[in-house]
């Protein structure tokens, strides 16, 4: 109870993966808008017109949602972690202050005349406002995971002489390897939010038997963008970003896979339980030599377990780890079956005859959120015991100054914000589904 | 190098206070100006649209004091944890008030958002001024950087002080009036019909009090950081500053007189940004001043990061500014003109 960093590392948890619900689908939408923007630019064709009003009020709302659970975002860094932005603000800073310079002006400046703009600025200048969005979310995605790439593999930065990190070269830190994988395969993670919820939403139409063509062009649509999006946040995006673990974080790696022991021939586990304190894999279900393959390429090369690290390198919660990248990794085989076989039934012609596979799609929508919430919880708890990897541990970054029952607090006051938050924005989202992609020109 | 910083963060800081200033002064006389359903409504559509952007400035602020003074924004963050919480808490129940009332066409559920709104800008503009008045007064800093405040002790601004005492409560009733005149001249100068009748009248009584409040808290002032108006003594950019106070407040008061709702809406921003200025040059270069010992105050020269990232930040800044000014064009275009609920409510 009494270790203000548990809390602080809580409180930043919730409030990080509730606002990330919001980014993810917004990120996830932005391109299909400009698709469908571009069609109705370029043919005419009011079904594309229509869907993309529809999800520009959709991309509004949540987009509202997301501005109001990132702000508090920017205010922890300064809260709860004051030692970590001392330390830190030199770099973190650049990017965090270009994502509101950048990202968010433009952003801010546009989504309003995307959602209610149509009429007046018309089909070229709505276009314009789409494209701005789009490339804004992405933008801001982008400093973020800047940032973030810089506390799992820091570059670019020199330590001074009282122990402060401080940029060395801007190229090295915005130009930082792990931000590429990262960004690359978050994007496409998001994309598969945004594509099973286009999916989704249309396969409800679909089975309620209304608006024959927008239901169609949803589906289209959002199984296309999520069956791409679904292989490549495997391949190669996810690959890349799992060789990148392999080769800097081993400890992490290691625990990912509830590997203790290390040697050649490394298993990759499809199920099992990690038993910390006998430190091995209980029920395991394995492929053999699948591990050294995917991390080295090569099915013989020995990979590290966790006792080729000293215990206090050891992420703090192994467990939680190996489940977090399991639940990532078995969701992102099942999306591809899922999409796949809309895919075929698409192609055949029979998908709106196909009710199971329309239930399933249907279903499918909380599953790419819950796959990304548990990508970044393997992310963020494979990078633990750091909180800049290998110079600067967790705990020494929370402020001194604020203690547990102050942040348990405050962290009760977010849980009971945020369901209220919830709530409506449920509601609001259904009331929007139920009306239905109906509307002619928004004035 | 440290000096450019400095007039960067107090830029954006101000473009903030005076952009969503006239947001959160139009949301707290919304009732006052707004007795029914459909001119609340054009309360909120006036702000509508803009009032994300407005924000960012503050989100960019944050930012940029991040970049060049992170060891400020630490020390003031952490010490003011609670304080902070609460202004977070306020600005997300506004948000979600402006954006949750426009989905249901239902007077009840409007009525209920409003109220929401309107309080929740209310709590924000005297949060905004007690947390100046903080900065102002200065902050029981220790030798790390650190100090944490209670809510309130004594009300006394010596000693064993609290976040509110005498003079930053009274620097929040101030910002709180001058916000709901800066709000009530933003709606005379946007709306029409009913809304601007009561907006102008209600102008036209808050502005002399916004004066008198401004000669009180001046007195205050003096006494409670005398060197603020020693440092502004031998700096000529305080003094045009001071010319800039006095003409603003002076076109805002006159301009509402006069019926002249630009130049009186003009005058309001040019007296909050004056403020702003007159403020902080008086103080530079003292961030955080500490009630403990002089020593322990921290500075804009002690604070600021490497140089090196400073001069990276004053590269990237100037095109980041460009287009946030070429965004500030097109959106004032783009919604130029008074409010029309019927044909313009842009949905909210």
């Amino acid at each position: 109870m009494n270790d203000p960093a548990f809390w602080d590392r809580l409180q930043f948890a919730f409030t990080i993966t509730y606002h990330y619900l919001f980014p993810q689908l917004t990120m996830g939408l932005a391109p299909m808008l400009v698709y469908w923007k571009w069609r109705a630019l370029r043919t005419g064709d009011e079904t594309c017109a229509r869907a993309a009003r529809f999800w520009a009020k959709i991309f509004g709302l949540t987009f509202a949602v997301g501005v109001v659970t990132g702000i508090p975002m920017e205010f922890q860094f300064g809260t709860n972690w004051a030692s970590f932005s001392r330390y830190s603000g030199n770099l973190i800073g650049q990017t965090l202050a270009m994502e509101g310079m950048f990202a968010f002006f433009m952003e801010s400046a546009l989504v309003g005349a995307l959602v209610w703009g149509e009429k007046r600025l018309g089909p070229r200048g709505h276009f314009a406002a789409a494209v701005g969005v789009a490339l804004g979310s992405w933008l801001s995605g982008y400093f973020i995971l800047v940032t973030n790439a810089f506390m799992q593999h820091p570059t670019g930065y020199a330590v001074a002489a009282d122990g402060r990190l401080h940029l060395a070269s801007m190229a090295d830190y915005l130009g930082n390897p792990w931000a590429f994988a990262l960004f690359a395969h978050n994007q496409m993670a998001a994309l598969v939010t945004g594509g099973f919820v286009v999916a989704s939403v249309g396969a409800w139409y679909a089975l309620r038997g209304e608006h024959p063509g927008q239901s169609r062009l949803f589906l289209r649509t959002g199984i296309a963008v999520g069956l791409a999006a679904s292989v490549l946040v495997a391949f190669p995006t996810g690959d890349t970003q799992a060789k990148m673990v392999a080769s800097h974080q081993g400890a992490a790696l290691a625990a990912m896979e509830g590997r203790f022991h290390s040697g050649i021939d490394a298993e990759i586990n499809l199920i099992g339980q990690p038993d910390v304190r006998e430190q091995r894999l209980d029920n395991p279900i394995r492929i053999p030599g699948l591990l050294s393959f995917l991390a080295f390429g090569n099915v013989q090369r020995d990979v590290r377990g966790l006792d080729a690290f000293p215990k206090e390198e050891w992420p703090t919660n192994i467990e939680l780890l190996y489940y977090a990248f399991h639940i990532m990794a078995g969701l992102g085989t099942v999306f591809v079956l899922l999409m796949a076989a809309g895919a075929v039934q698409l192609w055949r012609g029979r998908l709106e005859q196909s009710r199971v596979l329309l239930w399933l799609i249907l279903s499918a929508f909380p599953f790419p959120f819950i796959a990304n919430t548990a990508g970044w919880t393997t992310a963020e708890l494979g990078r633990q015991p750091w909180l800049v990897y290998g110079l600067f541990r967790t705990e020494q970054g929370v402020s001194e100054v604020v203690n547990s029952g102050t942040i348990v607090f405050t962290l009760i006051g977010f849980t009971g914000l945020y369901f209220v938050v919830g709530l409506l924005y449920f509601s609001l989202f259904s009331r929007e589904l139920r009306r239905g992609p109906v509307e002619d020109y928004h004035d | 190098m440290i000096e450019i910083s400095y007039g960067i963060l107090v830029f954006m800081l101000t473009a903030f206070l005076v952009l969503e200033g006239w947001d959160f002064g139009a949301g707290l006389i919304q009732f006052l100006v707004g007795r029914n359903e459909a001119d609340r409504g054009v309360v909120i559509s006036a702000i509508g649209p803009l009032w994300i952007w407005h924000e960012v400035w503050l989100v960019a602020f944050g930012g940029m004091v991040f970049v060049a003074f992170p060891a400020v924004l630490a020390s003031a963050f952490a010490g003011f944890y609670l304080a902070l919480f609460l202004l977070l808490w306020c600005l997300i129940l506004r948000g979600v008030a402006i954006e949750a009332r426009g989905h249901l066409h239902d007077a009840l559920w409007r009525e209920a958002w409003d109220f929401v709104f309107a309080s929740s800008s209310l709590l924000i503009a005297v949060l905004i001024g007690v947390a100046l008045g903080n900065v102002i007064r200065g902050v029981p800093l220790d030798a790390g950087g650190n100090f944490t405040l209670p809510f309130f002790t004594n009300f006394g601004v010596r000693g064993a002080i609290g976040i509110l005492d005498w003079y930053s409560v009274s620097i929040g009733i101030f910002v709180l009036v001058l916000f709901a005149a800066h709000g009530a001249s933003y709606l005379t100068w946007k709306t029409e019909g009913v809304v601007h009748d009561r907006s102008a009248r209600l102008a036209r009584c808050l502005w002399p009090i916004v004066l008198l409040l401004l000669l009180g808290t001046t007195v205050e002032t003096a006494s409670v950081r005398p060197d603020l108006f020693t440092g502004m003594i031998h700096r000529p950019l305080a003094w045009l500053a001071l010319v800039g106070v006095t003409g603003g407040g002076l076109a805002a008061l006159i301009g509402q007189w006069r019926r002249s709702e630009l130049p009186a809406f003009a005058g309001s921003c040019a007296l909050i940004t004056s403020l702003m200025i007159a403020g902080a040059v008086g103080v530079f270069p003292v961030m955080l001043h500490s009630t403990l010992v002089e020593a322990n105050t921290m500075t804009a020269y002690s604070d600021a990061t490497d140089a090196h990232g400073l001069r990276l930040m004053l590269l990237w800044w100037p095109i980041a500014l460009v287009l946030a000014v070429g965004y500030f064009i097109f959106i004032y275009r783009y919604y130029r003109g008074k409010v029309r609920v019927s044909a313009d409510s842009q949905g909210y």
